[in-house]
């Protein structure tokens, strides 16, 4: 073991496992149609995860298993086959396999692929959530964190920004049970969050931010639609907040040190 | 004066190998913009490749008389003229495609592509050759155009050419329409792997890499 426990597929293990109480509450539930739309999310994806693997030399990555999760649970209901198909590639391959697999990429693959779907299908209706599969999802954050998967500080910012929002009557029940799904499957994601301590605060904050805003603007949206348009926006502005906070620690340091 | 150059090459290397848009990446702004139907995109690529050989031929043919310190601003005002010329033959006889490119026609005077050739080929060559290369990147500009609004079309409507070639499912048909393609973000997805797909086949076309990754850290057993 000379290169020590943490590789890639380790990460991507423990992340599987943080999220198994969310993933098997909703298996129980959603029952055989849940089950086969997880089971084909998992071959298209292990499909294109060979094809990179034959083609590019790749390795394949457990985190298609998680992709796939979030997918089947997220993705918009009477789709067909064909349709899903589609978007599922078009996240998979566009979002994460050609920046060189999981670990390089700049956005999840997942909230790619819901977005495309989302915008290119807007007819097709989303899921919707209750309240125990949403509960489900505050053991899957709590092992993320605690096992260092989930950027920790990214969860209690969300939470908090929920929390403050939620006294100001600004969010509704459906929409929170929603972005606390996305925030578990989609945003707190070891790869595409923030990566900095203030940068991760600021990720969180901005994600639940987001959410408020789409929910009290957006008419006509369903609670995972403002989800996943939230989580696409705010990972994109990932790498901005991270700059950020590079930038406010450098010119801490120089304040104090009086040079570069 | 240097050997003359060979005619069939300077039209045909602008088509793949040398495209203006998919190499250079020029003239980006109007190939996402006016490819939503095969009409709109035929009619815009004709239109630039005729601003663009007749410029390419007018300022080949004074090239030994614009002062360098104004010749942009000459240039700019030769293909502006022309622009405007084909954007009144566009109004008076296909008023609707005309509606339909809106800016996109007047905005060819400043099209990176029509610049590009004039500053970089016409202003070195005599006005036969000029006016080749500038029909060889005016048809490489329309060929990009013509697959990404063919795809577009044919994806957002199941048309080509307002023809119906695949039923939609509202009509009785079976094709469900991707409202995604009409929508912009699309024709960045069809250029962007279109793009890709013709580096990997010629791979003399892909960028050198900006960043080395370090290299890898083999145990030293």
């Amino acid at each position: 073991m000379t290169r020590g426990l943490w590789t890639r597929e380790t990460v991507a293990a423990l992340m599987l496992a943080a999220l198994m109480p969310l993933a098997l509450f909703w298996l129980w539930t959603s029952g055989l149609a849940g089950a086969m739309g997880l089971t084909f999310a998992i071959v298209i994806i292990g499909v294109w995860h060979l094809v990179f693997m034959l083609v590019r030399a790749q390795p394949p990555s457990l985190s298609a298993l998680i992709t796939a999760l979030a997918i089947a649970m997220l993705a918009p209901e009477e789709l067909g086959v064909f349709r899903l198909a589609l978007g599922v590639s078009f996240g998979v391959v566009m979002g994460e396999l050609v920046f060189g697999g999981w670990g390089r990429n700049v956005v999840n693959p997942a909230t790619v692929a819901l977005a495309f779907l989302g915008f290119g299908f807007p007819s097709a209706p989303w899921p919707a959530f209750d309240a125990p599969i949403a509960w489900a999802a505050i053991p899957a954050a709590v092992l993320g964190a605690a096992l260092g998967i989930m950027p920790f500080a990214l969860i209690v910012a969300a939470a908090s920004v929920a929390a403050a929002a939620l006294m100001l009557g600004l969010l509704t029940e459906p929409v929170l049970f929603a972005a606390g799904i996305g925030l578990v499957l989609l945003v707190a994601d070891p790869v595409t969050s923030a990566a900095t301590g203030l940068g991760r605060v600021l990720n969180g904050a901005l994600y639940t931010l987001f959410v408020v805003f789409f929910a009290a603007g957006w008419s006509g949206a369903a609670p995972v639609q403002i989800t996943v348009a939230s989580a696409l926006l705010a990972s994109l502005a990932a790498p901005l907040l991270d700059d950020i906070a590079i930038q406010v620690w450098v010119s801490r340091r120089r304040r104090r040190h009086g040079r570069a | 004066m240097a050997r003359r150059p060979d005619v069939w090459r300077v039209l045909t290397e602008p088509l793949i190998r040398q495209n203006p848009v998919t190499l250079q990446i020029l003239g980006i702004c109007s190939a996402l913009a006016v490819t939503t139907t095969m009409a709109t995109a035929l009619t815009m690529a004709v239109s630039l490749t005729v601003v663009l050989t007749l410029a390419a031929g007018i300022i080949s043919s004074i090239r030994r008389h614009i002062p360098d310190s104004i010749r942009l601003i000459v240039q700019i005002v030769i293909v502006a003229s022309l622009v405007i010329v084909i954007d009144q033959v566009l109004q008076a006889y296909l008023a609707e495609i005309s509606r339909a490119l809106s800016v996109y026609v007047g905005l060819i005077t400043t099209n990176c592509l029509v610049l590009g050739r004039t500053e970089a080929y016409a202003r070195h060559h005599p006005p036969l050759p000029a006016m080749v290369d500038a029909f060889g990147n005016g048809l490489g500009y329309s060929l990009v155009l013509l697959i990404v609004g063919g795809l577009r079309e044919l994806f957002g409507k199941g048309e080509l050419f307002g023809v119906v070639v695949l039923p939609l499912a509202d009509a009785g048909g079976w094709f469900t329409p991707l409202s995604l393609m009409l929508l912009a973000p699309s024709a960045f997805f069809i250029l962007g792997l279109l793009v890709w797909a013709i580096r990997s086949w010629w791979p003399e076309q892909a960028e050198a890499p900006e960043h080395v990754p370090p290299g890898r850290a083999e145990a030293a057993e």
